[in-house]
């Protein structure tokens, strides 16, 4: 059964990941089409891209590739934050602020999420 | 004392890789004062420790750190050391499921080696250690020695279990846990600090 759950989130972040593709291909023809989608990894005790920059309304989904349990946590405060993403899970948030965030599990992992002016 | 078994991981690691390279100079002193017979045909250099054998080091210093934080959860009413020994335990349990489905895979069964028991008689010791302590003397023992065992971890695994390691899918897997134990080294290093 877990290891059904973990096809699904697979999948999922597969899906998402194309579909951010997709996002991106639109957007070099249509400027300004709507909400984008984003992707930041997790991986080797790190966030990449550790600075991302995006419209208010976009959509950022931080994937775990790490071998290792994070979390995606607003700092310093946790006023927002995801459950647990063990390897391979995902997170989606729409972004309507910049700030930055945390693994709270590893409070050293840290980036931002930067709104465009 | 306290933290001989922390310090010895990296020694006992490094020792058994030494002992491989006296073997190799060795045979190197040898075969020049033979030089005048034709050399033989240049033997493949094999490595201090096959990757049987580091497999089963990976496990077992893994299982000795998710042994420790448990120690730590049942004694420590400290929060800081408690969230701490939490990450230990669920971080170095992740790694063991992934080393041993990854030993699965590779049909590689880990060897249980003389580091092996060295790590293990070591931490026989430091549980005594931990067995006699209370309190805040329990708390800054188990900050202090986990800050010297992942330190001697990350020596030993940078400077001798990733160089001997043969497997490119081993090796990969113990080259990504490289970040890991220096987070977890800084982690240690800043909650023992707390506790001078």
């Amino acid at each position: 059964m877990k290891k059904f759950f973990q096809i699904v989130a697979v999948c999922f972040s597969g899906c998402l990941i194309l579909a951010g593709c997709n996002n991106g291909s639109n957007s070099s023809t249509v400027e300004n089409s709507g909400p984008q989608r984003d992707t930041v990894i997790i991986k080797l005790m790190a966030f990449t891209p550790d600075t991302l920059t995006v419209n208010k309304g976009d959509t950022v989904v931080w994937i775990n590739q790490d071998i290792v349990a994070h979390d995606v946590s607003h700092f310093p405060d946790r006023a927002w934050h995801s459950d647990t993403l063990n390897p391979q899970n995902v997170f989606v948030k729409v972004i309507d602020d910049s700030s930055s965030y945390f693994c709270s599990i590893h409070p050293t992992m840290r980036a931002t999420v930067l709104l465009k002016k | 004392m306290r933290f001989s078994a922390a310090l010895g991981v990296a020694m006992f690691i490094l020792a058994g890789c030494n002992s491989g390279n006296n073997d190799q100079a060795a045979a190197t002193a040898d075969s020049a004062q033979t030089a005048a017979t034709p050399a033989p045909e240049a033997a493949p250099q094999q490595p201090a420790l096959n990757d049987a054998q580091i497999a089963s080091i990976a496990v077992t210093a893994n299982q000795i750190d998710v042994d420790y934080g448990k120690i730590a959860l049942d004694k420590s009413k400290n929060p800081e050391i408690r969230k701490f020994a939490e990450t230990m335990i669920k971080d170095h349990s992740d790694i063991i499921k992934q080393a041993t489905a990854l030993a699965t895979k590779l049909n590689v069964t880990p060897e249980t080696n003389k580091t092996t028991q060295d790590l293990l008689d070591g931490q026989t010791k430091m549980n005594e250690t931990f067995k006699g302590l209370t309190g805040d003397a329990f708390d800054k023992a188990y900050a202090q020695n986990e800050a010297a065992y992942h330190d001697a971890v990350v020596n030993a695994v940078k400077n001798t279990l990733i160089p001997n390691t043969q497997n490119a899918e081993l090796k990969s897997l113990i080259e990504s846990v490289v970040p890991l134990l220096d987070h977890h080294l800084q982690m240690a290093k800043d909650l023992a600090a707390k506790f001078k």
